[in-house]
This record gives C-alpha cells, sequence and structure tokens, in this order.
C-alpha cells in the first residue's frame, strides 16, 4: 500500500474546486486537477484516497412509515402529561405530618387512579376526537362543525371532541367568530392552561403563548372562569391577561395609552408596545432565533398594524415602523438599528 | 431543515413549547431508530430506549446548557444512553456478550445503491468488504454517509478526535480502493 499523506488529505478534502473534481461537477476544475496530479503522480494515493472520501459511499435510507413514528410520538407525549399530571398530584400533599396525613395521602393515591382512568378514557376516545395543528409560519382558517370560524396562527393547536363541538381546547393564539344558537342559547367553551372562557355568539382573540393566557373581547359578552376558580364578566374592547402561575389577574379597557398586542386574520395589531415583545409574538409564531445587535431597540415601542401573510412581509413592515434593519440568516433574526436614522 | 432552524425549533423545546417538541421527535426519531438498530441490533431495545430518551430530553431539557449542534448532540446523548441499557441488558444474555461488538453496523447489499465508482462491482462485494471493516472504521462510514454528519461532529459523536475520524475514514477507504482492485483484476482474469 501507498503512502498517504495527511495534511495534504486534509487540504484535498477542504478546496472546493478539488471536490468538483470528485465529484466530476466542474469542467475548469476536472482540467486543472488532471493536470496537477499528472505532475504529482506521487501524491496519487492521497488524491484517490480524498476522492473516495468525498464520493463515499450510496446508502439507501430505509425510512420509518409516518403512522409508526407518531405512534411512538402519541406514546411518548402521553407519558409525559401523565408525568406532569401525578406530579403536580404528588404537591397536594403536605409535607408536615398531621393525624390526617395518611387520609391525604390515601386520597392522593385515589387522585393518580383517577387520572390513570382518564387518561385510559382518552385514549380509547381518541378516534372520536378531532386536533387542528398548525406548522411554524403556517396559518388556517377553520369553520367549526356549529358554524363558529378560527383563525390559527402559527405553531399553534385546537382540539374538541366531536361528540361535544362547542367545547374546545386551544394552545397557541387563536381568533374566534362564534356562531351564535339562539333557540337553544348553547354556550361556547375555549379551554386554555390558565382559564376557561364561555361564551354564546362573539368575537373574541385568544393568546396562551407565554406563562398566561390573553383574552381580547370585540363583540357580545364573555364569561370567563380562571384556574383558580374566580369567574369575571368581560365587556367588549377589553383585554383579560390571566396567568396560572402567579395567580395575577388584570382587567383593562383598550385605550389609546394602554399597551397591548393583538392578532386578527393576517394582521398583528401593536399598542405601545416594546420591540422585544413584538419580536416575540414573531417568534413564536414562525420558530425562529430573535438577536438584538443593539440593546436599545429592544425598549423602542411600536404602535399600529402589522401585516402577517408571511415572515418577510411582516418583517419588512416592522422594520419600515421602527426604523431599523431586520436581517434573516438561516431563520436567526438580527435586528440592526438603521444606519440612516 | 437546516441547521440553524434545528436550532430555533430546539431553543423554543427548551422553553417547553410541546410543538417544538414534536417536530423535534418527528425530524429525529427515524435517523436515531437506524442509528440504535445499527448498534444493537435489536429493534426492540431500540425503541424502548428512544422512547425513555425523549422523555429523558423533555424532562431534563432545562438542564442540557448551549447545544452547538442539535443533530450530533442528539447522536451523542442517544448512543450514550443506548450502550447503557445495552451494557444492562448483557448481564442477563452474557452468551451475546462476545458477539455483540462484532455485529454492530454490519451493513447488507439491500443498503447500498450503485453509484459512481461502484458500479462495476456486485453490490455483495461492497458489503462484504464493508463489513470487513473494524466496528470503529464502519461506524464512521455510517455516519459519515448514512447519518450525514460533518467530519467534526463525528468525532464528537464518537467521543474521538477530528484527526482519529479523518484516519479512520482514510484507513477504510484505503482498505476499500485496494481490495476492490484486486477484484476487478480477479474478474478480468475469470472471464467465465
Amino acid at each position: 500500500m501507498g503512502k498517504c499523506n495527511q495534511s495534504l488529505l486534509e487540504i484535498l478534502l477542504k478546496d472546493s474546486s478539488f471536490n468538483n473534481w470528485a465529484k466530476k461537477s466542474n469542467q475548469n476544475d476536472m482540467a486543472f486537477w488532471e493536470k496537477w496530479i499528472r505532475e504529482h503522480p506521487d501524491t496519487i494515493e492521497t488524491v484517490y484516497t480524498a476522492r473516495d472520501i468525498i464520493i463515499g459511499i450510496a446508502f439507501k435510507k430505509d425510512i420509518l412509515p409516518e403512522e409508526k413514528i407518531n405512534k411512538e410520538l402519541n406514546a411518548v407525549l402521553a407519558q409525559i402529561s401523565l408525568k406532569k399530571e401525578i406530579e403536580d398530584a404528588k404537591k397536594v400533599i403536605p409535607i408536615n405530618r398531621n393525624p390526617r396525613a395518611k387520609f391525604i395521602k390515601y386520597s392522593a393515591v385515589a387522585a393518580i387512579g383517577l387520572l390513570v382512568i382518564v387518561f385510559g378514557n382518552i385514549a380509547l376516545n381518541s378516534s372520536s376526537e378531532v386536533t387542528h395543528k398548525t406548522g411554524f409560519g403556517e396559518i388556517i382558517n377553520l369553520k367549526l362543525p356549529d358554524g363558529t370560524s378560527v383563525v390559527l396562527n402559527g405553531n399553534s393547536e385546537i382540539k374538541y371532541s366531536k361528540e361535544d363541538t362547542r367545547n374546545i381546547a386551544l394552545k397557541g393564539e387563536a381568533y374566534f367568530k362564534v356562531k351564535s344558537i339562539p333557540a337553544t342559547k348553547a354556550k361556547f367553551w375555549v379551554n386554555t392552561k390558565d382559564l376557561k372562557v364561555e361564551v354564546y355568539g362573539t368575537q373574541f382573540h385568544v393568546n396562551t403563548r407565554e406563562k398566561k393566557t390573553d383574552v381580547l373581547l370585540d363583540e357580545g359578552s364573555i364569561h370567563l372562569v380562571l384556574d383558580n376558580g374566580d369567574t369575571t364578566e368581560m365587556v367588549p374592547g377589553e383585554l383579560v391577561s390571566f396567568s396560572k402561575e402567579n395567580n395575577r389577574i388584570s382587567q383593562q379597557k383598550l385605550t389609546t395609552e394602554l399597551p397591548y398586542a393583538l392578532w386578527r386574520e393576517d394582521t398583528y395589531v401593536f399598542n405601545n408596545i416594546t420591540l422585544e415583545e413584538v419580536m416575540k409574538n414573531v417568534k413564536h409564531a414562525y420558530g425562529v432565533v430573535i438577536e438584538f445587535n443593539d440593546e436599545e431597540l429592544k425598549h423602542q415601542l411600536l404602535t399600529g398594524g402589522i401585516p402577517n401573510q408571511n415572515l418577510k412581509i411582516c418583517l419588512s413592515a416592522i422594520e419600515k415602523s421602527t426604523g431599523t434593519q431586520i436581517v434573516n440568516k438561516d431563520n436567526k433574526l438580527i435586528l440592526f438599528k438603521n444606519s440612516n436614522n | 431543515m437546516n441547521e440553524s432552524s434545528e436550532k430555533a425549533i430546539w431553543l423554543l423545546f427548551v422553553e417547553g413549547d410541546l410543538n417544538a417538541f414534536s417536530t423535534l421527535f418527528k425530524l429525529f426519531y427515524d435517523p436515531l431508530h437506524n442509528y440504535g438498530l445499527k448498534i444493537s441490533s435489536n429493534s426492540e431495545i431500540t425503541e424502548d430506549c428512544l422512547q425513555n430518551f425523549f422523555i429523558y430530553l423533555y424532562d431534563n431539557r432545562t438542564t442540557f446548557g448551549t447545544v452547538k449542534h442539535v443533530k450530533s448532540y442528539l447522536f451523542v446523548s442517544f448512543r450514550r444512553a443506548l450502550l447503557k441499557s445495552l451494557k444492562k441488558e448483557r448481564k442477563y444474555t452474557d452468551l451475546n456478550l462476545a458477539q455483540e461488538n462484532s455485529t454492530a453496523f454490519e451493513f447488507s447489499s439491500e443498503e447500498l445503491m450503485v453509484k459512481q465508482e461502484l458500479t462495476k462491482i456486485r453490490k455483495e462485494a461492497v458489503a462484504i468488504l464493508l463489513n470487513s471493516l473494524s466496528t470503529r472504521e464502519r461506524e464512521a462510514i455510517y455516519l459519515k454517509y448514512y447519518s450525514e454528519l460533518p467530519t467534526n461532529r463525528i468525532s464528537e459523536v464518537m467521543d474521538i478526535s477530528y484527526q482519529s475520524v479523518l484516519n479512520t475514514l482514510q484507513k477504510a477507504f484505503t482498505k476499500l480502493r485496494h481490495h476492490l482492485e484486486k477484484h476487478e483484476i480477479k474478474q478480468v482474469f475469470n472471464l467465465n
């Protein structure tokens, strides 16, 4: 076996012109390297090894069927949420021991048992459950069986059972136009991690992205049931934010002074919102990373409508209204101060 | 999906976004599953281990620190987890112990596509030649050409230096080429 020159091998592997020769993809490079090889016959062993490493071995990929992967994913997701429920149930057990501790311990065990049963049921009834899910940067318009229309923003999900199509669960961000059914006065529910929205027929916006849920009412009236059991009524033009984590609620009428961010169909409306918050909306909906070249930019306020049909349009509107420059480098958005300002 | 969008999804996953977690799962289940099969030749252990691995990822998502390259990070961590559970398994199935190493990363002729320099040679011959390489050489070839990891990432996954990966690949291809040349010459003389 001939000798192979390590440093030459490394140089050749990194050389794009040599790569073209190995793959026979560029006439000029091919001519150059044929000549070079003739002039350096002692390197032939290294040259061939480098060529072989570049061409490599072509494998036929064995691709698993999508159903198989989804089945595995569902099993993992079920385990994750089961674990979470059990942990939440454990938190109920008081740390200090008292005469009732044993009783509480037993009831906690019973609670876990119950959860398992609930999960079993979900799994059994999974065929009757409907899920609509959007990917990053995808917006869909949905018509629910009862005539209610829902616009689902990117990276969001709604779920309901076929038996109860007016009781839905939401993760992410959506705009609802609930069809009222005057004859039966049937209610419509939107459930989030923090609260439950109860309505007859209205238009409203729900956002669960951060560690809270925002509800903004446009028309009609809404009854909210918070995760802590409290309830509140909303009138049109009001914005409610509730987080079960810190158990804090804010309920305010939208005014021009109040900072707020809302989303409908394909537009974001911001009022006195910092650029940092604005970019958080973009991050969640499109699955991008945000970087500020200049810390000062984070605190700049934005007021106005930002179209949101796609990432490009959205970014160019933000650039224009804030006097910034946003560079999209492989899904990493870097914000610069515009040099003209 | 390119490296930086994988990273963007990873960051959302670290924040607890289940949607991002599902996206990562769908992206990497297949490549990790195949890698696991190549290491263990046992689909039951591979699938059990993968499930636990993804649950572990979710439970510990805030503890990983900065991840430079999502794919190689997952390959490294899964490799470690799988080897650990194989070790446990071996306590009970001592008979397989001796063979375990030698059957890892075996290739079959059905996995190969006939292309470029290899057109003249039967795929079976190439598979036999590939399997005559050391386990380490086979793993490097697998990670580079099947999993399509960059060379510097392969060194992280296999826990050896960049230089050793290059050496390994170089040795493997030198062996392959000399075998192939001999084989071709034989074919020329065996005109039957």
